[in-house]
């Protein structure tokens, strides 16, 4: 366990990575749709979509954990599973701190009435639907299956090469578009989205959890084989 | 003393070539080894494996009488950093002796800083902006401070200059002598490395051709010069490696040990006795060998190279 522990210490040792940088992209993302914002002459509350942007830096972080972190982590003999299950929880803690982020965002925003000019970044009504916990499961849930996806894509690379990826990334687009054309097909359009409003954000995140560990699963699986 | 390092029969096998080749190989522990063969001899692959960085595909490894794979309490008394080792993104040295100082429990601090000084290594540049040198520094740092029981070092001398090499080949020994281990050193530089090593392990194509005391490798070879005459009468039916000749003077090395008497008739026939050095030696077996092993593969075997 100790060992675990010390993976979870040695991801974040670099407080850059899983901190810093999604910090820095979130304040620049902020500060232009603020700007946005402020040019856009409606009086009503103005909602969009910066707060996504330190997701992508967790797949980024997820693809990197992978291809870089992992090789060194086998120069400090750690076996796979500590390194597996260490990051995973680096990535939840990475992903809990970006979400307190965000509930302060939205506090924030609460408070100044929309940066004083009624826009939004953080306090968007669907996700904050059940509140403040609500919205919380909902960024910590998206933050960690930005990096699980990441890190999953790089681990199939890594074991079975860009072939494998690039079949599984075309089976899942398939998979997608077999279930939009039943959807379609059956006319089930208005159900699907009564069901989509009624799971609300934090119903939706508790399927994206369930997914996550899926996902971690086949991941797991994958990374057990890879080589550095 | 029980070998901590047994390897039987092991093979490793990619899509065109075996890396590893059926080696069966022991290591007794407690000395400098070299680890010596030409590039893609399957150096970096037998010890990726050694420590469950990669998989054999046939045969047993054990090490500290288990094998390694996902096994902490082999791995845990292990260090292998590799000749292109990659480093997390953004990390500095700072923050990968940090790491390692959470894993080795031998890791020597003291030692780590002292090393990053005799190297100028600067500590607050990302590793990716580093030089192949200083690239190399990191990896020597963290080999040496890591104290493991056994440490691996893949060509950890790439990029680094003469003052560098001499400054690890001088560590690596103090810190030997003070702190006993097993250390496994892979080279091409045979020369540069031969006073350091105890023991020699060749490796070509895959098998291990060599894996002898250093000192009983040098007594396997020796070079006479003198008149040309007269060193090829003295020659006459030994197996010769190599043959060198300047004018009337030539240079030849022959296998076999002399005793004492046949050296002191040699000494009086007015012929010079010179000692092999290693890599000249481990160059000539080397094509040796597999001069024979294409021979005697050559009508079934015909590898195109």
């Amino acid at each position: 366990m100790s060992r675990t522990l010390n993976v979870v210490r040695l991801q974040l040792i670099n407080k850059q990575t899983f901190i810093w940088v999604p910090l820095i992209v979130l304040a620049g993302s902020v500060i232009v749709s603020v700007l946005i914002y402020a040019m856009i002459p409606v009086p009503g509350p103005k909602y969009g979509g910066g707060g996504q942007a330190p997701l992508w830096v967790f797949f980024g972080t997820g693809l990197t954990a992978m291809t870089l972190t992992f090789p060194f982590s086998q120069a400090l003999s750690i076996t796979r599973r500590d390194f597996f299950v260490g990051t995973l929880l680096a990535a939840a803690l990475g992903s809990a701190f970006m979400a307190v982020i965000f509930i302060i965002g939205g506090g924030i925003e609460l408070l100044t009435n929309g940066y004083g000019i009624n826009g939004y970044v953080f306090h968007l009504p669907w996700m904050w639907e059940t509140g403040p916990l609500g919205a919380f499961i909902t960024f910590f849930t998206l933050a960690l299956f930005f990096f699980v996806v990441g890190f999953t894509g790089a681990t199939i690379y890594k074991s079975w090469g860009p072939v494998v990826l690039t079949i599984v990334s075309f089976v899942l687009v398939l998979a997608l578009l077999g279930v939009i054309f039943v959807i379609t097909r059956l006319e089930l359009w208005n159900q699907f989205w009564t069901m989509f409003a009624e799971l609300g954000a934090v119903g939706l995140s508790l399927w994206g959890l369930a997914v996550i560990a899926v996902l971690s699963g086949i991941s797991f699986l994958a990374f057990r084989r890879a080589t550095p | 003393m029980t070998a901590v390092i047994e390897v039987h029969n092991l093979t490793k096998r990619y899509k065109d070539k075996n890396a590893l080749d059926n080696v069966s190989l022991a290591i007794e522990g407690g000395a400098i080894y070299g680890l010596l063969g030409r590039n893609g001899a399957g150096k970096t692959t037998l010890m990726s494996i050694l420590t469950a960085q990669n998989f054999e595909s046939a045969g047993t490894v054990k090490v500290f009488g288990e094998h390694p794979y996902e096994n902490s309490s082999v791995l845990n008394r292990i260090c292998f950093v590799r000749e292109s080792q990659k480093y997390p993104d953004d990390a500095t040295p700072r923050h990968a002796f940090k790491a390692a100082s959470l894993f080795f429990k031998n890791w020597d601090q003291e030692l780590a800083e002292e090393l990053i000084k005799d190297f100028q290594l600067p500590m607050k540049q990302t590793i990716k902006k580093l030089s192949r040198g200083q690239l190399s520094a990191v990896g020597v740092i963290i080999g040496l401070a890591s104290r493991a029981d056994i440490t691996f070092f893949d060509e950890p001398y790439l990029g680094l200059d003469a003052v560098a090499r001499q400054i690890f080949y001088d560590r690596l020994l103090d810190d030997y002598a003070e702190h006993p281990r097993t250390i496994i050193l892979s080279s091409h530089l045979i020369d540069e490395v031969s006073n350091l090593i105890e023991h020699v392990i060749v490796i070509d194509n895959g098998q291990i051709l060599m894996n002898e005391d250093t000192d009983a490798v040098r007594d396997r070879a020796v070079t006479v010069i003198g008149d040309s005459a007269k060193v090829d009468a003295w020659v006459a039916e030994r197996e010769v490696l190599h043959r060198e000749s300047l004018g009337r003077v030539a240079s030849v090395t022959v296998l076999g040990t002399l005793s004492a008497d046949e050296r002191a008739e040699v000494t009086a026939s007015g012929l010079d006795l010179a000692p092999v050095s290693l890599q000249q030696l481990i160059v000539r077996l080397t094509q040796k060998a597999s001069a024979e092993n294409s021979s005697e593969n050559s009508s079934e075997n015909q590898e195109v190279r």
